[in-house]
């Protein structure tokens, strides 16, 4: 098994890191955890060297322009749910149908909307936090040396990429990219992107060497 | 910066793949991850399949999730299919799970409640009672779920309550969907601090202490009704004018008049001169309709003036609705307004325009459509639309007219043709001065966007889609000038011929039928004409206002100079009110200066017996003699219809419990007071509702003996020893609308009162659809008559003028009643001409000759002459750095002005303190920071008069214009107790716990102060352990906000009388300051003495009053509210 523990804990941040981004919008202590972080700041080149991030507080960015470049691209303008991407009347099914639906229910998950405060379970923000609850649980796995698990667990993530996130995230990551009016919400819509095609590749990668 | 990042260069590709190699990132993802997903593996495995399961009782109508069909439910397929089954309507008893079913893992873990399995899920049986909302004007349908199965068990009508309330997917405006103020109605109704039974002014008490006894309908109704007896009894012709029915927004179809013109008196004030007046008048003067409706779905561009059709006005949930579904289909919408509002956030171009001179801008398209061509080289201009429906031939024809407008410098020369094509160059020329250059200066708007805007309109063709409203027209003198210039262009295009996407207009999509069960009635008629004139609606100096002049009432009882200057001049003004009662109105509160109005409601000799039919408590309740709880949405019956889309639909407003209970079986012991008794039983209070309310007071204590010749009018034909009932009424006015009546006979044959059982049952109704230029319609004639407006006049009696109008002699008066064009005699327009008048003759006549045509005034020196066309806040008017227009006007999605205050689900959402948006430069500039508290002072710029200040907080923001402020005045709630004893009563009754914080109040005549005292949580905290409706709050401890929802602005406000159209013109200029150390957000200083004086400059400089000579009080065409008024009401003789 050509795995390492560091190598999941790293897709576990970034997954995490991701969904949290395009869930709600960013508070001090998530601001922070992106700048204490070489690493993590480096994903964000843009709003590392971006000029408003020097000139104001933590605070004021995220009341001028954080927030609202997020409610532009999350509420106004732009539509963060899968549905509204696959549906051919582009309605946000919120109710029972929703595709996700079915499969956090086989994991025994629910979503707790009102916390998201996303009006269905197939939000951006929603998806990622579930591949990240897949990387975590994918951890205990590892922990217990269960390769048969691990190996159910990288085949669901590859499903859900496949079937779901990657079937209609990047359209909206693009859009969400060209819209946006802060270097740090243009990072991450490209970091998320990137990330995601990227570990595709990785999880179709181990999956073949553990075949 | 932006562009930089937006290359479509990627940071990664070179670098893909280092995400996960030799890279730590040392943060777990628990600590940023949201942890928006919970387990649930503490409940059993889930059931392979969710089925139905059975229901214990077996009922078939049982759903896992409940889902509406919106094929099975749409409105064709419901009425094609005959679907809609009485006998088993499943809307009588519909199974739904419990709300923890959800939050338990569902039945498929645990069941269904019953005695073998108690820890199963609880299966809740409804009655779905369909109604209508009553939060704001748009009517959308609601279904109050009320939950019967307690009661089946039991029978106790205790046992019957409103769980919530949702859509009605029937509904053909609403279709299934309403706003946030449309689910809170339940918590409206299970108000902690709803007023239980009708109060009485403590005896000895002066009205605003606040003591208050408890008293019954029928003490009140005896009372009012012997003072209502003594007016209709009196043989002078004051005292029909001394009883005033002020109406906030009516949510109803022509009821109320017949409460006044049922006795014979003028009485009747709508609150339209603080809502619509402006666009109402420049409409009427187009096309004597005094509002317009628009077809949203298939416009190409939806052009909207202020944030209203979107996001928070008229109509608001309906036309966003259709708005969203025509920009699906690839419609453009601009959103013109100094605000950058919701709607204007998601517009394809904002247009902030300097608030009043949009006229400037609507002119400039006109100009640019009459001068330019397309890119064809073809004009512009829909002549097809224009040469037959414009009324060109009039103005064309009158010389006397055109010779003003070169007097006047609008033209250069009287044509000498008077033909359409020398009309079309006359009107080009008079344009021309509108340029660019102009609007840019005069609009403080940028070139790009205008030119823009022109672009888009121009794209669009005649598919344009506008509902000229509030905002502008509301806003400044001169508002009703917007409406009038902004059709112009409409006109031009052909956009206002009322076809598909275009604009229509509201009597060709509303029904109006809720007053017209006189066949019910004893009488069998309606009401007879009044012949009064009530000059404390209707002074002589706005004899064109749209419509009564209700934002002065107290102005006016209080200005004695004024009163006996008019009776010198043969008038007969009131001194004084006998009786006044808003209904559903608080007008304490939302009138401009509110000091105004409390010291009139404080003069017992000038309001002798004031009494509000309120479902809350008020400001104004504080100043009443009786508060008679009326009921909300779900608690009383309406008909109520509005032009929402181009077809003819209507809401049945019901009361659900009482519906409920009677579908059960229960029985009122008075067939004509059923609502009122089915409330006492079910517990919600003595709330009773205005049909029954008035049938019975008339008939029971204002004519018990019929010998006023009033009672006649509201006892039963059926039984006329007691007032008509329900479902008498509604039977009898619904038969007025020919398809309702066809398919109630068939869906109810054995009933005694279809037509009202199939509303009952419903809810709604469609009667007419895709209704598209009506105009066009052919005269109806029979035989050797036409038919018009449900009359007959025989064809040798109809005489046609040479413009080809049809007319006919009524009164001493010519009615048009059709128009020949093209050889075809066809109905019209509602005008006077039967066409869109761009040229109004008979405005003209009534002294307003220079504005009678769509005019600005083009530079400093024309504003001054033509003074009545200029916003009192135009930047003529701003001198200093710190002074401002403030735009006070836009509503907000979550409030309504008087009933929305203790809802608790609203409140929750709407504590954002409502700040003084202030552009950033401007802020930056006088160094104002987000937060801070300043001083916002109001001046009058007609007498450079100061009426006070308010304390708000300031938050600058790019979302609104420079020089331009915006503060909403659809907040600042107050109240002066917590609470109120009632002797012999064990509970106190708690005053707006959860929406008005506690101030101190002081007034002496001339100044007046609130100061915020207290907030919410204290008294609400005390009282969390409520005594009504505990089940519906078991939150109380709960209440974070301290309901402090900005300053009353209303009453630091003058009143600003527009001369014409005789609205209250909402803007202000402001100078603004930074706060004291001793001012805190909230506190007003209003001195009313200042504000009186600019009353009566506003009243005495700008006005054209009646004078002698005059013959009519006001033209008896133009549409006038309330009471219908004999000609012998209108007739005025003026002595000097």
């Amino acid at each position: 098994m050509n795995i390492t523990l560091e190598e999941i804990e790293n897709r576990s941040t970034l997954y995490a890191l991701t969904s949290r981004l395009m869930m709600t919008e960013v508070d001090e202590e998530f601001l922070k955890s992106i700048e204490s972080n070489a690493d993590i700041l480096a994903l964000f080149p843009n709003y590392k060297e971006w000029e408003k991030r020097k000139e104001f507080s933590n605070k004021i960015l995220k009341e001028r322009y954080l927030d609202v470049d997020f409610t532009n691209l999350s509420l106004l303008h732009l539509v963060p749910y899968e549905t509204f991407y696959t549906r051919d009347d582009q309605m946000i099914e919120s109710g029972g149908d929703n595709p996700v639906l079915s499969i956090y229910d086989a994991f025994d998950f629910k979503v707790k909307l009102e916390e998201a405060r996303v009006v269905s379970p197939d939000h951006i923000g929603v998806e990622l936090e579930f591949m990240y609850m897949l990387c975590d649980t994918m951890k205990k796995a590892y922990e217990a040396n269960d390769e048969d698990a691990i190996r159910e667990f990288l085949m669901v993530q590859r499903g859900f990429l496949k079937d779901h996130l990657l079937n209609w995230a990047p359209m909206y990551l693009i859009n969400m990219k060209r819209e946006s009016r802060t270097a740090l919400y243009h990072d991450g819509a490209e970091l998320t992107l990137e990330f995601m095609l990227s570990d595709y590749e990785y999880v179709n990668e181990k999956l073949e060497e553990m075949k | 910066m932006v562009k930089k990042m937006n290359s479509n260069e990627s940071s990664f590709f070179e670098s893909r793949r280092t995400f996960l190699k030799g890279t730590s990132y040392a943060v777990a993802g628990a600590v940023v991850a949201k942890g928006v997903f919970s387990t649930v593996i503490d409940t059993p495995a889930m059931a392979d399949e969710l089925k139905a399961v059975p229901v214990p009782n077996g009922t078939p109508m049982y759903y896992p999730t409940p889902k509406w069909d919106p094929k099975q439910y749409t409105w064709k397929n419901f009425v094609d299919s005959y679907n809609f089954n009485p006998s088993e309507n499943i809307w009588n008893s519909f199974h739904e799970l419990d709300g923890a079913d959800w939050k338990r893992g569902g039945i498929g873990r645990n069941g269904i409640e019953s005695e073998e399995n108690p820890d199963g899920i609880k299966l809740n049986e409804y009655m779905l009672v369909p109604t209508a909302c009553s939060n704001c004007e748009a009517s959308c349908g609601l279904t109050a779920w009320v939950e019967i199965g307690e009661f089946k068990k039991t029978n106790d009508p205790k046992d019957l309550y409103v769980r919530k309330y949702m859509g009605n997917p029937m509904h053909p405006g609403s279709r299934g969907r309403n706003c946030a103020k449309g689910y809170a109605t339940q918590s409206q109704m299970y108000d902690p601090d709803r007023i239980p039974f009708p109060l009485k002014k403590a005896p000895g008490s002066k009205r605003g202490e606040g003591k208050w006894i408890r008293c019954t309908w029928d003490d009140a109704m005896k009372d009012i009704g012997s003072k209502l007896a003594e007016l209709v009894k009196s043989d002078d012709e004051v005292s029909k004018n001394m009883f005033i029915y002020q109406v906030g927004r009516p949510n109803e179809n022509g009821f109320g008049p017949r409460v006044p013109m049922s006795m014979g008196l003028d009485g009747w004030d709508s609150h339209t001169n603080i809502c619509s007046a402006g666009a109402r008048e420049g409409t009427i003067q187009w096309t004597n309709d005094d509002r317009n409706s628009p077809d949203w779905t298939n416009a190409k561009l939806i052009f909207l003036q202020s944030s209203h059709a979107a996001d928070a006005g008229h109509y608001f949930q309906q036309a966003a609705g259709r708005i969203a579904e025509a920009r699906k289909k690839g419609a453009k919408l601009v959103v013109m307004d100094p605000r950058l509002s919701n709607s204007a956030g998601i517009a394809d171009l904002w247009v902030p325009c300097y608030p009043g001179t949009e006229t400037a801008l609507y002119l400039y398209l006109a100009n640019r459509i009459l001068n330019e061509k397309d890119i064809n080289g073809n004009d512009l201009v829909n002549h097809n639309f224009v040469k037959n429906w414009v009324n060109w031939d009039r103005l064309m024809a009158n010389k006397e007219y055109l010779k003003l407008l070169v007097e006047k410098g609008y033209i250069k020369s009287v044509p000498a043709g008077d033909s359409y094509e020398d009309f079309i160059k006359m009107i080009s020329e008079m344009y021309q001065p509108y340029t660019l250059d102009f609007v840019v200066e005069e609009c403080k708007i940028e070139a790009r966007t205008v030119e823009k805007l022109y672009d888009m309109f121009i794209d669009a063709g005649a598919r344009v889609a506008t509902y000229i409203w509030r905002a502008g027209p509301i806003g400044h003198r001169g508002g009703w000038m917007i409406a009038r210039s902004a059709f112009l262009p409409f006109v031009l295009r052909g956009a206002m011929a009322g076809d598909k996407g275009g604009v229509g207009l509201h009597h060709w999509h509303v029904i109006s039928v809720n007053g017209k069960g006189e066949a019910a009635t004893e009488s069998g008629e309606h009401p007879e004409k009044v012949d009064a004139w009530n000059e404390l609606a209707w002074p002589p100096e706005y004899p064109l206002s749209t419509y009564e002049m209700s934002h002065i009432l107290p102005h006016m009882l209080l200005d004695d100079e004024w009163r006996e200057k008019w009776n010198k001049k043969g008038l007969n003004v009131p001194e004084k009110l006998a009786v006044y009662c808003p209904r559903m109105y608080n007008p304490v509160w939302i009138n401009p200066d509110g000091f105004r109005w409390i010291e009139a409601l404080k003069r017992e000799d000038k309001i002798e017996l004031p009494f509000n039919l309120s479902p809350t408590w008020s400001e104004t309740n504080w100043y009443c003699e009786y508060i008679l709880p009326v009921g909300l949405a779900g608690e009383r019956h309406d008909q109520h219809s509005e032009a929402t889309q181009p077809s003819r639909w209507l809401s049945f407003r019901q009361p659900a419990l009482r519906v409920a209970l009677e579908k059960l079986g229960w029985k009122p012991k008075h067939p004509a007071r059923g609502t009122l008794e089915a409330h006492m039983a079910s517990g919600l209070g003595e709330i009773w509702e205005e049909v029954e309310f008035w049938a019975n007071l008339m008939t029971d204590y204002v004519d018990p003996d019929g010998s006023l010749g009033v009672r006649k009018y509201w006892a039963s034909k059926k039984d006329p020893s007691r007032a008509v009932s329900i479902a008498e009424w509604y039977q009898a006015a619904f038969d007025n609308l020919p398809n309702l009546r066809e398919t109630a006979k068939k869906k109810y044959p054995n009933s005694e009162f279809p037509n009202y059982e199939l509303m009952r049952d419903m809810g709604t109704w469609l009667e007419e659809d895709n209704i598209y230029r009506p105009q066009e319609r052919a005269l109806k004639k029979e035989g050797d008559k036409y038919i018009a407006h449900g009359h007959e006049y025989p064809v040798d009696e109809v005489e046609k003028d040479e413009f080809g109008t049809l007319l006919v002699e009524h009164e001493g008066e010519k009615h048009a009643i059709g128009i020949e064009v093209d050889g075809e005699i066809l109905q019209g327009f509602h005008t006077l001409s039967k066409k869109l008048e761009f040229f109004s003759e008979w405005f003209a006549e009534w002294k307003w000759p220079e504005y009678a045509v769509p005019i600005y005034p083009r530079n400093k020196e024309e504003r001054k002459k033509m003074i009545h066309l200029v916003t009192q806040v135009h930047h003529d008017y701003m001198e200093k750095e710190n002074e401002f227009a403030v735009n006070t006007i836009f509503r907000l999605p979550y409030n309504i002005h008087t009933r929305s205050v203790n809802s608790k689900h609203l409140m929750e959402i709407s504590q954002n303190h409502n700040p003084v948006w202030i552009n950033t430069d401007d802020a930056k500039r006088l160094n104002i920071k987000q937060g801070d508290a300043i001083k916002v002072t109001y001046v009058d710029t007609l007498t450079n008069i100061e009426s006070g200040y308010f304390i708000a907080m300031a938050v600058p923001t790019e979302a609104t214009m420079p020089g331009v402020l915006a503060n909403s005045h659809h907040a600042g709630r107050w109240k002066l107790k917590n609470a109120v004893d009632i002797p012999g009563f064990s509970h106190q009754l708690g005053v707006m716990g959860l929406g008005a914080p506690l101030y101190d109040m002081t007034m002496d005549g001339k100044v007046g102060t609130l100061k915020p005292k207290e907030g919410l949580d204290k008294a609400m905290l005390a009282r969390r352990d409520t005594w009504q409706f505990k089940k519906y709050n078991k939150d109380l401890d709960n209440i974070w906000w301290d309901g402090l929802s900005g300053a009353w602005q209303n009453a630091v406000m003058a009143t600003h009388s527009d001369p014409i159209a005789g609205n209250h013109g909402w803007h202000q200029k402001a100078i603004i300051e930074k706060a004291g150390p001793d001012d805190t957000i909230g506190d007003i200083y209003v001195n009313y003495e200042n504000n009186f004086k600019v009353f009566q400059a506003w009243r005495d400089k700008l006005t054209r009053p009646l004078q002698a000579g005059d013959k009519l009080r006001r033209p008896m065409h133009m549409p006038r509210t309330g009471p219908k008024i004999s000609k012998k009401g209108y007739t005025v003789n003026i002595t000097e």
